[in-house]
C-alpha cells in the first residue's frame, strides 16, 4: 500500500477544496529539516528528525514503537520495535512475512487508530512516524498531525508516552531511504547491516537499470476507480522517483500542476493510454475492472496483458531491493508495445 | 394504535389528504409535460456534456454511427450512465415516495428499512469470503443484501405485531441497520482489501457502471414498480391514518407488505447499479408534491421523473467541475440535495404534507 495515495484519496472527490487546503497550509512551513544523529557529548543519545525536531534522551532508545512502514525498515536492521501500529490490519500485512513480530504489541490497525493504553504498557522510549509534503516543494505542515495519527491531540497524548520522531516521505526516493539508515543506525543498526544491505540494494538498482536500458518500456503507474485513472507524477511519489533515477521511463504527461497525480475520468483516459506496463494499484480496479471500461479497450499494454497489481514497499534498502527486483523481472518479460 | 400514529413521527397531517383545491387546479397534465420535458432535456444534456468536451454535432455523429465512436466515449460511458441514471433516479424517486407515505413520515428516506446497510454488508462480505470485486458480482450481491436485509426488518417488526403502525418498522430498521453497519466496519476494517473496494463502492456514482449485466436489474425493478402501482390505493388510505385505512377496509398487513416490497425492490435495484446514493428518495417526493399534490396516483410517477432528472442533472454537474477528472454523483447530490432540502423546508413546503 502506498499511504501518500491512501492519505489523499479523499482528495479526489473535492478536488478544488483541496487545493485551497493545500494553498493554506503552505503557510505554515519552516525551514529545511536536517538529518543528523549523533551521540550527545554527555553520554545521552540525541536525534534530530526530517521536521527539525531534536529528541534527546538520557540514553540511547531501545524500546521503539513505530508506524508500520518504518517498522520494517527497522526490522531489516534486527531493530524489533515494541509496538506497531499500521493504516491496516498489521498481523495480515503481508509486508512483515519476514519477519518476526510475535513480541510486538499491536496497538492500531487503521488510520488514526492508536491504542495509548497498549501503547504505555508496551513502555517505548521513542515513537516513530512519518510525515508528507503537502507539496511539490515539500512544505511540511508542522501544524497538523504525523501520519498515522488523527489530530494534533492524539499526537499530544503520544507525546506523553514518548517522544516522536518522524520520517520525510516526499521527493527524493534516496533521500527516505537515507533517512531511515540514519535512524536506524541511530537506533543501533552497525555499520555493517547497513552497508550489507546497500549491497543487495545497489546491485538490484543496477539490475533494474539494466532492464530498463534492454527493454526501453515506458511504465504507468496508477490508481483506477470508478471515478477514473489518477497517473502518479513520478517525481513526486519517492520511489517512482527513485527508480527514475535508475532509468526507469515512467509515464509523466504533465509534471507541473496538480501535485503527486492527475486524475483522468473515463472519458478522458486515452490521454493517458502512452504506457507499455501498467502497474496499477493494489487497492484500485485490476486487469479485470480495467477490462470492463470500454473508454479504456484500445489501451495498448492492457491488450497486451502487461498489467501488473503493485503495492509501493516500504522506503529502506531491504523492502527496495525486493521491490526492484520484482519490477526488473516484469520489464523482462513485457514487451514494447505503444 | 391511533395513539402510536399520531406521535410526532408521523406528519401532523395526512399525506395526500383530498380535497386540497389549490394543487387540483394548476394542472396534473402541464406538471407532468413539465417533467416528461425536464426528463428529455436532462438526458439531451447527459449525452452532450462530460469531461471530455466533444462538440454536440461530433456526439450526434458518434451516437448515429457507433463505429465513429473513437475511444468509446459516447457509447462506452455517456450513453450506459445516462440510461442507469435514468433508471436509478427513477426508482429512487418513487421509493421515496412509497416511503413517505407508508411511514407518513416526510424526513423518511429509503435507506431507513436497512436496504443500503444489507446491500453494502453483503458486497463487503463477497469481498471478504470470496474475494469477489468484479462489478457483476457487486451487483448481485447488493442485490441480495438489500433484499434478506429488508425481509429481516418486516419480521422483526412483525413478531412484535407493529406492522399497523409505520413506528415499529422503522425502529426495528434503524437496530438491523445499525448492526448490519457494525459488522460491514469489523469486515472493512479487518481487511485491506475489503477496505479499498469498499470505499470504491460506498461513493454513489455513475461513472463507469456498464449496461452490460444490469438486466437482473432491471427486472427487479419492474416489479418494483409493479409493487408500488399496486400500493397506491393503499397509500391514499394510509394517509388518512391507520384507523381510518382499516375502517375503510384497508388490510394493513397487505399494504404494509406490499409497500415494503416495492421499496425494497426498487432501492436494492438502485444500490445495485451505483452504490448508496442518497438525497433522491427523500427529496424527489418533496418537489414532486408541490407540483402534481399528494394523491399517489399522481404523486409517485411524478416523484420517480423528478428523481430521474435531479440524479442526471447531479450527475452532469459532477462531471463538469472536475476538469479532466470528475465528482461522482453521489457526492454532488449530498452537497445540492442538502441546500435544496434546506430550501424546501424554509419554504414551508413540508406543511403541505
Amino acid at each position: 500500500m502506498n499511504p501518500a495515495q491512501a492519505l489523499r484519496r479523499p482528495a479526489r472527490i473535492l478536488v478544488p477544496l483541496l487545493a485551497a487546503t493545500l494553498a493554506l497550509t503552505a503557510c505554515s512551513s519552516t525551514g529545511s529539516p536536517a538529518d543528523t544523529s549523533d551521540a550527545a557529548a554527555e553520554g545521552g543519545w540525541s536525534y534530530t528528525d526530517d521536521t527539525g525536531k531534536t529528541v534527546t534522551l538520557d540514553a540511547a532508545p531501545e524500546r521503539i514503537a513505530s508506524y508500520a512502514d518504518y517498522a520494517i525498515g527497522l526490522l531489516s536492521y534486527d531493530i524489533s520495535p515494541v509496538a506497531i501500529f499500521g493504516r491496516v490490519d498489521v498481523a495480515s500485512d503481508f509486508r512483515f512475512d519476514d519477519y518476526d513480530i510475535s513480541d510486538a504489541a499491536i496497538v492500531g490497525n487503521s488510520y488514526g487508530e492508536v491504542d495509548l493504553e497498549a501503547l504505555a504498557e508496551a513502555a517505548p522510549d521513542l515513537i516513530v512516524t512519518g510525515i508528507y509534503p503537502t507539496d511539490r516543494e515539500g512544505t511540511l505542515d508542522l501544524e497538523g498531525p504525523l501520519y498515522g495519527l488523527a489530530d494534533a491531540e492524539q499526537q499530544a497524548q503520544l507525546e506523553k508516552i514518548a517522544p516522536i520522531v518522524a520520517i520525510e516521505i516526499g521527493g527524493d526516493g534516496l533521500e527516505v531511504v537515507e533517512s531511515m539508515n540514519s535512524l536506524a543506525e541511530a537506533l543501533g543498526a552497525s555499520d555493517e547491516a547497513v552497508a550489507t544491505a546497500k549491497e543487495a540494494f545497489d546491485a538490484a538498482s543496477a539490475d533494474l537499470q539494466a532492464a530498463s536500458e534492454e527493454t526501453g518500456l515506458e511504465v504507468t503507474q496508477l490508481y483506477a476507480d470508478a471515478d477514473g485513472i489518477y497517473v502518479v507524477k513520478p517525481e513526486d511519489e519517492p520511489e517512482t522517483q527513485l527508480y527514475g533515477q535508475f532509468g526507469v521511463d515512467f509515464t509523466n504527461l504533465n509534471p507541473d500542476g496538480d501535485y503527486y497525480w492527475d486524475i483522468y475520468s473515463w472519458e478522458n483516459v486515452g490521454q493517458m493510454m502512452t504506457g507499455d506496463v501498467l502497474l496499477t494499484n493494489i487497492e484500485g480496479f485490476q486487469q479485470e475492472d480495467l477490462a470492463a471500461q470500454p473508454t479504456f479497450a484500445d489501451s495498448p499494454a492492457l491488450k497486451a496483458g502487461q498489467v501488473h497489481t503493485w503495492q509501493s514497499a516500504a522506503l529502506d534498502y531491504a523492502s527496495q531491493a525486493a521491490h526492484m527486483e520484482e519490477l526488473a523481472e516484469i520489464l523482462r518479460s513485457s514487451v514494447k508495445v505503444s | 394504535m391511533l395513539g402510536v400514529s399520531a406521535t410526532g413521527i408521523a406528519a401532523a397531517r395526512p399525506v395526500g389528504a383530498p380535497g386540497k383545491g389549490r394543487y387540483r387546479r394548476s394542472g396534473p397534465v402541464l406538471a407532468f409535460a413539465i417533467l416528461g420535458a425536464g426528463v428529455l432535456i436532462a438526458a439531451v444534456v447527459s449525452l452532450m456534456l462530460g469531461s471530455n468536451l466533444i462538440d454536440p454535432v461530433s456526439v450526434v455523429g458518434r451516437l448515429v454511427d457507433p463505429a465513429s465512436d473513437a475511444g468509446a466515449i459516447v457509447w462506452g460511458s455517456r450513453v450506459p450512465r445516462t440510461v442507469l441514471g435514468l433508471l436509478v433516479g427513477f426508482c429512487l424517486g418513487i421509493a421515496g415516495a412509497v416511503m413517505q407515505g407508508q411511514t407518513r413520515n416526510p424526513l423518511a428516506d429509503p435507506g431507513i428499512f436497512g436496504v443500503s446497510a444489507g446491500a453494502s454488508l453483503a458486497v463487503v462480505g463477497g469481498i471478504y469470503v470470496l474475494g469477489t470485486t468484479s462489478v457483476l458480482a457487486t451487483l448481485w450481491l447488493a442485490l441480495a443484501g438489500a433484499v434478506v436485509a429488508s425481509i429481516l426488518v418486516f419480521a422483526i417488526a412483525a413478531i412484535g405485531r407493529g406492522i399497523a403502525s409505520p413506528v415499529p418498522l422503522a425502529i426495528a430498521g434503524y437496530a438491523v441497520s445499525s448492526l448490519l453497519i457494525a459488522v460491514t466496519s469489523y469486515f472493512v476494517l479487518a481487511n485491506e482489501t475489503t477496505l479499498a473496494a469498499y470505499r470504491i463502492w460506498v461513493v454513489g456514482a455513475l461513472s463507469s457502471r456498464q449496461l452490460a449485466g444490469t438486466e437482473p436489474v432491471v427486472a427487479f425493478a419492474v416489479v418494483g414498480l409493479i409493487f408500488a402501482a399496486a400500493n397506491v390505493r393503499s397509500l391514499n388510505s394510509l394517509s388518512l391514518g391507520t384507523e381510518l385505512a382499516q375502517g375503510l377496509g384497508e388490510s394493513l398487513l397487505r399494504a404494509r407488505l406490499v409497500g415494503l416490497a416495492a421499496i425494497t425492490l426498487l432501492t436494492a435495484s438502485a444500490v445495485a447499479v451505483t452504490g448508496p446514493i442518497g438525497f433522491v428518495g427523500l427529496t424527489a417526493p418533496h418537489i414532486a408534491r408541490a407540483l402534481v399534490g399528494g394523491d399517489h396516483y399522481r404523486l409517485l410517477p411524478a416523484s420517480g421523473l423528478v428523481g430521474a432528472v435531479v440524479l442526471l442533472l447531479c450527475d452532469v454537474v459532477g462531471r463538469m467541475i472536475g476538469g479532466t477528472s470528475e465528482v461522482p454523483s453521489g457526492v454532488v447530490l449530498t452537497v445540492l440535495g442538502g441546500i435544496v432540502f434546506i430550501v424546501i423546508v424554509r419554504r414551508g413546503r413540508m406543511a403541505a404534507l
